[in-house]
């Protein structure tokens, strides 16, 4: 008996093929996939990073609230990475059952992983001091960093900015700083005489709780695409991409705000009513900022600004992860560097596997997890460029051909930023980039 | 005639948009003598967004009261009147593209029954929520 097959039926594009220099990722997204091929590798590599990710990142989101919400205005803030109990034990709002919206399975903890590590450290158990002092600790300065790409750049689309130079924010701020340093004139003194300085610390601060309510978002869903994975769930890239895109809408109207805690009173000083978004004010802001500009890092690199070797509008900067030179920058002290080291404790044993078979083997795990770094996060940006088009845009199976050439604008758009050549996208096309 | 919200409830289409309206806050602004000119989201369009994303603002008014706003566009325009321009101002504060003609297209969205005439303004039937951005 013999079976015959009909020939398989190809459905003739709508607009014709794009002739963008990078046409063939431009049509990968235009596919519903990610700027990152999607390879066995890939998956493993940018799951085993997300994991490694979460744990610091746990740590990260609850101290950078610490900071914004009760070290606030402290002079002398030396012990602000010395986080307290209730901060440390402080419930993540979108993960364990007291949260209004389960979606992620994690529990609302501190992550084990993280426990153990501030407990012991590289070293051992010693006094949480010493383990400060000789650094061995998560390196809250990455952190840091990050939150000062997001304030030096602003402007980057949502209103939190704006908000930040409103009459309204200024007279928050003042009542906030005023029971701050009740009783201590020489701290009024100072803010009578130099009311914009402190005003602009209370902004830097709000910065820390945006960035920190930014990533106690997205903490758990790294971690539950690390146990999703474990358990065989993802069957590619797309998949993890999507569970990304997903996990954005879910909490794209999650409130932004800046809460200050002074002797048991809550100063608002950006109230939960403005209707700050996660989205537009956190989210969208902290890409532009950290993925794409960021400022040159002291000690990679030297750069003449006269001689035009730096953009002269912000907007061009880009020395941020999606245009680094991992191997330079893997220098001490330099915020890479410091989230390479805090990612290296908490990598799986698949990923150091990966790693041992590779170039210098153990010797140069840092740059090569840099570099995977490097390619999770080019997926990272793939969902939010999905999910925008998906909100602002159309439907990849759009039957129109006017919306499906209005997506492929969008995608072409997106694409151009990587056409200046410090741009990695087209290494990460290939496994032999590590 | 009756007023926005009163043909909205008695379409049988807008159960979700209803109660966002509700859980916003904003029942008694869009019950005033207006007009506004409302881009009507039917519940078809709330279910196509990714789980969780109306849970999340419903679980928080002012969040969901902007994107609400950004459906309302103060005064009382038709369908012809709005074709006119290439973007409106809504009350979200950002504007709102119209993107083609015919069809009639605000935003990403189509509008599938124009011109619903109402006492207190106009509805414009629409496929799909529009976001600010």
């Amino acid at each position: 008996m013999s079976t015959t097959t009909a020939p398989e039926r190809t459905k003739a594009p709508l607009i014709p093929p794009s002739t963008h220099r990078y046409a063939d990722v431009i049509h990968r997204l235009e596919a519903g996939g990610s700027m990152l091929p999607d390879t066995p590798e890939n998956l493993t590599q940018i799951i085993g990073i997300y994991k490694a990710y979460a744990v610091p990142m746990d740590f990260y989101w609850r101290d950078l609230l610490y900071i914004a919400e009760r070290v606030f205005l402290n002079p002398l803030p030396a012990f602000k990475y010395f986080i307290s109990k209730e901060y440390l034990e402080r419930p993540n709002s979108y993960a364990g059952d007291q949260s209004p919206l389960r979606i992620w399975r994690g529990t609302e903890k501190a992550h084990p992983e993280l426990l153990a590590f501030m407990e012991r450290g590289e070293t051992r158990r010693l006094p949480k001091l010493l383990h400060h002092l000789w650094h061995d600790r998560v390196n809250m300065e990455f952190a840091e960093a990050c939150m000062q790409a997001m304030f030096w750049h602003q402007g980057m689309g949502g209103r939190f900015n704006d908000y930040l130079e409103s009459d309204a924010y200024k007279a928050n701020a003042d009542r906030a700083i005023k029971a701050y340093f009740k009783g201590n004139p020489l701290m009024l003194g100072l803010y009578a005489l130099f009311p914009e300085m402190f005003l602009e610390q209370v902004r830097q601060l709000s910065y820390y709780a945006n960035l920190g309510l930014f990533w106690e978002v997205m903490a758990p869903v790294f971690f539950e695409m690390s146990d999703i994975y474990d358990e065989g769930g993802f069957k590619g890239v797309p998949d993890a991409m999507d569970f990304l895109v997903n996990g954005i809408f879910a909490v794209a109207g999650r409130p932004i705000y800046h809460h200050v805690f002074i002797d048991g009173e809550c100063f608002e000083i950006i109230p939960k009513n403005e209707g700050f978004t996660w989205l537009y004010e956190a989210a969208l802001p902290y890409v532009e900022a950290v993925f794409y500009r960021t400022s040159p890092f002291r000690g990679t690199k030297s750069y003449n600004a006269q001689a035009g070797q730096v953009p002269s509008d912000q907007a061009d900067f880009h020395y941020g992860i999606l245009y680094a030179d991992v191997y330079p920058v893997g220098s001490a002290g330099i915020p890479p560097t410091l989230l390479m080291q805090d990612m290296l404790h908490f990598l799986p044993p698949y990923l150091k596997e990966i790693y041992k078979q590779h170039r210098r083997r153990d010797e140069d795990e840092l740059v090569q997890l840099g570099i995977t770094f490097q390619r999770s996060m080019y997926n990272v940006t793939s969902a939010v460029i999905q999910a925008l088009r998906g909100a602002l845009l159309y439907p990849l199976d759009d039957n129109d051909s006017n919306h499906l050439q209005a997506n492929r604008a969008f995608f072409e758009a997106k694409m151009d930023r990587f056409l200046r050549p410090e741009a990695r996208l087209l290494d990460i096309q290939t496994q032999d980039y590590r | 005639m009756a007023t926005i919200l009163e043909t909205a409830a008695s379409a049988g289409v807008f159960n979700t948009l209803l109660a966002a309206v509700d859980a916003a806050g904003l029942r008694q602004a869009l019950e005033s003598p207006g007009p506004f000119t409302v881009l009507a989201p039917v519940d078809d369009a709330f279910a196509a967004l990714p789980p969780g994303t109306v849970q999340t603002l419903v679980d928080n008014p002012p969040q969901l009261a902007r994107i609400l706003k950004y459906h309302v566009i103060a005064g009382s325009h038709r369908h012809a009147a709005l074709i006119a321009q290439d973007a409106w101002d809504s009350l979200e504060g950002a504007p709102i593209p119209i993107r083609s003609k015919d069809p009639f297209e605000v935003k990403n969205a189509t509008v599938v029954a124009p011109d619903v005439e109402c006492d207190n303004g106009i509805v414009h039937v629409i496929n799909r929520v529009i976001l600010p951005g």
